[in-house]
């Protein structure tokens, strides 16, 4: 068996005990599950950005956000909006943002752009706080989430499972492009944009263009997530649009390990069930997470992955040399 | 026209706090090329010492001795024991320490103080208000502004008059030729980082009688600080000095005129400085 | 016929004039060496010409195209790749990634969203064949950070292949070799820019006169003389501009 199909084979596996575990477990932890999932894809997406194209921003959470209202809006507003609608919609609208905000920053790198990311982030929470007649200001909006009608077979969405399945199938299949995009050819030139940007102008490639496809596509990826966060708690307020949103998926994009594709998957696992645990004992809890954090960036800064990826290189080698040790005598 | 002349004067009073917290971060990313997300947070332990510092002695100038030391050492240990050790993963790591530092002094202080505003009050003449030019205005907002001047004066003073300000200039413009100079560089950066940060808890000390002292008065200074630094070239004093009046007025100005609208305003200043000269009003061009 | 024109370029950084009016008639399938003293110009005039800088003045032609306004990547597209005289590669990618990357941008499959580059069969083919030319065939996945210098030099001669241009402007690409490396790459440039146009920058004049058909001087921002090899070796002004400030 060869190193890619083992990997084929451990994601497969993966899946299938994701698709498994609604039978295993009860309602409060399949709801964690989906969270889990949603927060995967945002941090998928981010990752792009910070892990593959070098770019660190501090405004993605204005994307989830936008996804976020738009399912919000839609679904208050509309009434009779279908399922697919409100995620069509959300991937459409945050793309056109991503395009939008983009193309204001194709100039600005590093510092400036990590400043001005944030300078943007705030500006549409400010719109989402001010803004009360339509997104609710700080009350929020509360939504029913719609039922999805197979024509031969109508999908329950209330149903904690069911709702659980439709997020496992849409979002993997999203995660699942996001790392087919870093396969494709575009993948790789968002790594030559890492590794020199400047010398990639002199072999023909035109950057802003490369700059912007990037973020057109984090952000609509970013915003399918959000759209499922509204789902999800049936609610969206200011939070999912605040700074601290996207301090969170910073976070858990970093813990997870920026260097490797499923960093923040596992990012994601470690954040909302340390989340969970730590919220019982204290309400403080986002005081150990920035703790951890910053312990990752002092002393791991290749995060859990990293952790993982560097023990089993050396469990290999040790295996190795140990090998040669028997050989030898 | 009174109304005015108060909402100017208020501009002015906001800006001289501005200047107190971006002239240390602007320092700061001059000389080590850190944009440090923790520079409110300094800024905000200020409000929250002076504060306990008030608590116990009712003495707003010695606050004004206490905290700016206490914060100077936390500025200079934070420098010393965190920042230092990732320089070496490169920028990003520096940024993202600075970070999470931030979101820790927050939680932190929510952890202490708890997690809602407190109200500072000061006696005596400062709380009073007096005549000024017609209008009735407050003394203590004429106090932040009088202190802010006081400080920039100061610190003109060390950076253009003495040998230290010399050091610490040709730092910010060039640091590898200081490198080669012979000056001991990571204690100037341990020092600079902690007047900083001494600045920016000065800062904190003055805005806790006027503004609120919350957990979210970092978050609402920060990103106003930000705005400073890059309108006003990152690293130029001058630039702070004229960006933080700028940006002063506008908030004032702006909350006068269109109130739903003041921080779209500041933003939209900012595009047109990144528009017009990406390396801010007094900024260096970059090749 | 003339490949490349240069008409009165000037440029000054900030009131600095580094180019006073330089004129350059590069003709196809030739090869063309710019030498002079150390702040003459060189590297500045390769930016203006490359597109890493705008000149303040003058007049950039290439294959007929006013090229003064474009940005490097358009004069790429137009088939004129230039290399650095400190290495410039994609540090943390394999040596075959570096070369490949070129390649595909000429094909046109800059940003493509569902093609996966090692199913491009032509690119790789090429991209191989590049390798096998620079020598680094057997390096093909080590990260281009962990190859020696001269390996590196070579690939950064690689890259400049890599979008089959028309025109290869050379900046240094023998700096810092030694003796037997330099020998290597001249037979290197040698083979690789055979059908091509070249301008280079070089200080070594062995590589120079085992190379060039023709030869410009530049000296003080404009250019001394542009005559054959064996005319500006015996050309007086050539000589005292190099006497008078060069050791």
């Amino acid at each position: 068996m060869t190193k890619r199909t083992a990997i084929t084979v451990a994601w497969v596996a993966c899946f299938l005990l994701f698709a498994a575990l609604p039978f295993l477990i009860g309602r409060y932890q399949i709801n964690l599950l989906t969270e889990i999932i949603i927060f995967a894809l945002f941090g998928v997406t981010y990752n792009l950005l910070l892990g593959y194209g070098g770019m660190l921003s501090f405004g993605h959470a204005m994307f989830f956000g936008i996804g976020a209202y738009t399912a919000g809006i839609l679904l208050t507003s509309v009434t009779g909006t279908p399922f697919w609608a409100v995620v069509v919609c959300a991937f459409g609208l945050t793309a056109l943002a991503g395009f939008l905000v983009g193309s204001l920053l194709l100039k600005v790198k590093g510092t400036p752009f990590a400043l001005l990311t944030l300078a943007f982030n705030s500006l549409f929470f400010a719109i989402a706080f001010k803004w009360y007649a339509v997104t609710g200001g700080d009350d929020g909006l509360s939504v029913k989430r719609p039922n999805i009608d197979l024509g031969f077979w109508t999908l329950n969405t209330s149903d904690v499972s069911t709702f659980y399945y439709i997020t496992l199938v849409v979002l993997c299949a999203a995660i699942l492009a996001c790392w087919y995009f870093t396969r494709t050819a575009m993948g790789q030139t968002v790594l030559l944009m890492r590794e020199n940007e400047n010398r990639m102008q002199f072999i023909g490639y035109n950057t802003a263009v490369s700059r912007l496809i990037l973020f057109t596509f984090t952000a609509c990826f970013a915003g399918l997530a959000g759209a499922f966060y509204t789902l999800h708690f049936r609610f969206v307020s200011v939070d999912a649009i605040s700074v601290n949103m996207t301090t969170m998926v910073l976070l858990l994009t970093f813990i997870g390990g920026t260097g490797h594709f499923a960093g923040p998957l596992l990012g994601s696992a470690f954040y909302i069930y340390l989340q969970d645990y730590l919220s019982e004992y204290t309400d403080r809890w986002p005081f150990f997470m920035g703790l951890i954090f910053i312990v990752m960036v002092m002393y791991a800064p290749g995060g859990v992955s990293g952790i993982i990826a560097s023990s089993a290189n050396w469990l290999r080698e040790r295996f190795r040399s140990s090998n040669r040790g028997i050989e030898g005598t | 026209m009174e109304q005015i002349f108060v909402f100017f004067l208020h501009g002015l009073a906001y800006a001289g706090l501005l200047f107190l917290v971006s002239s240390g971060l602007t320092l700061v990313f001059g000389m080590m090329d850190v944009l440090n997300f923790a520079h409110a947070s300094f800024y905000m332990l200020g409000a929250y010492f002076s504060y306990m510092v008030l608590m116990m002695t009712g003495h707003l100038w010695l606050s004004m001795l206490i905290c700016p030391i206490l914060l100077f050492v936390i500025g200079a240990l934070v420098e010393r024991f965190l920042l230092r050790k990732v320089h070496s993963g490169g920028h990003v790591h520096e940024l993202l320490l600075t970070f999470g530092l931030a979101y820790i002094l927050g939680e932190s202080v929510k952890w202490i103080w708890g997690n809602y505003p407190l109200s500072i009050t000061i006696g005596g003449f400062l709380s009073e208000s007096i005549n000024l030019f017609g209008v009735t205005y407050p003394v203590y907002r004429l106090f932040v502004l009088l202190s802010s001047i006081c400080v920039g004066i100061a610190m003109a003073l060390i950076l253009y008059k003495t040998r230290l300000g010399i050091i610490i200039r040709a730092a910010v413009n060039d640091r590898t030729m200081v490198n080669a100079l012979g000056i001991n560089v990571p204690l100037v950066f341990m020092g600079v980082f902690g007047f900083g940060a001494a600045l920016s808890g000065l800062g904190g000390v003055i805005a806790g009688p006027f503004l609120t002292t919350s957990p979210s008065m970092a978050d609402d200074i920060l990103i106003n600080a930000f705005v400073v630094i890059v309108v006003g070239g990152m690293g130029s004093l001058l630039g702070t000095v004229a960006a933080s009046l700028l940006i002063g007025e506008l908030q004032s100005f702006g909350v006068l005129l269109f109130p739903k609208f003041s921080m779209a305003l500041i933003f939209l200043l900012m595009a047109v400085v990144l528009v017009v000269k990406p390396s801010g009003l007094f900024g260096v061009e970059q090749s | 016929m003339s490949l490349l024109a240069v008409k009165q370029v000037y440029k000054d950084f900030n009131g600095l004039e580094v180019l006073t009016g330089v004129d350059l008639d590069v003709r196809a399938k030739k090869r063309h060496a710019i030498i002079g003293p150390n702040g003459a110009g060189k590297t500045t005039l390769f930016n203006i010409i490359s597109g890493r800088f705008k000149a303040s003045r003058g007049y950039i032609a290439f294959k007929d195209n006013n090229i003064g306004s474009l940005s490097p990547h358009a004069r790429n597209r137009l088939g004129m790749c230039r290399s650095f005289q400190i290495t410039n590669v994609f540090h943390n990618l394999s040596v075959f990634v570096n070369v490949q990357a070129g390649v595909r941008c000429s094909q046109g499959l800059r940003y493509n969203l569902f093609k996966r580059p090692e199913n491009m069969r032509a690119v790789n083919r090429r991209t191989e064949a590049i390798l096998e030319k620079i020598g680094l065939i057997d390096e093909r996945d080590i990260p281009a950070g962990e190859l020696s210098y001269g390996q590196q030099r070579a690939l950064e001669i690689g890259i400049t292949l890599s979008t089959d241009p028309e025109l290869i402007l050379m900046d240094e690409p023998t700096a810092g070799m030694t003796r037997e490396e330099t020998e290597q790459a001249i037979d290197l440039i040698d083979v690789a820019t055979a059908d091509r146009t070249l301008l280079i920058i070089e200080h070594d004049m062995n590589v120079i006169f085992s190379l060039a058909d023709t030869i410009s001087v530049l000296h003080h921002g404009t250019i001394l003389a542009s005559d054959t090899p064996e005319a500006i070796r015996n050309d007086q002004r050539v000589k005292d501009a190099y006497l008078g400030e060069d050791d």
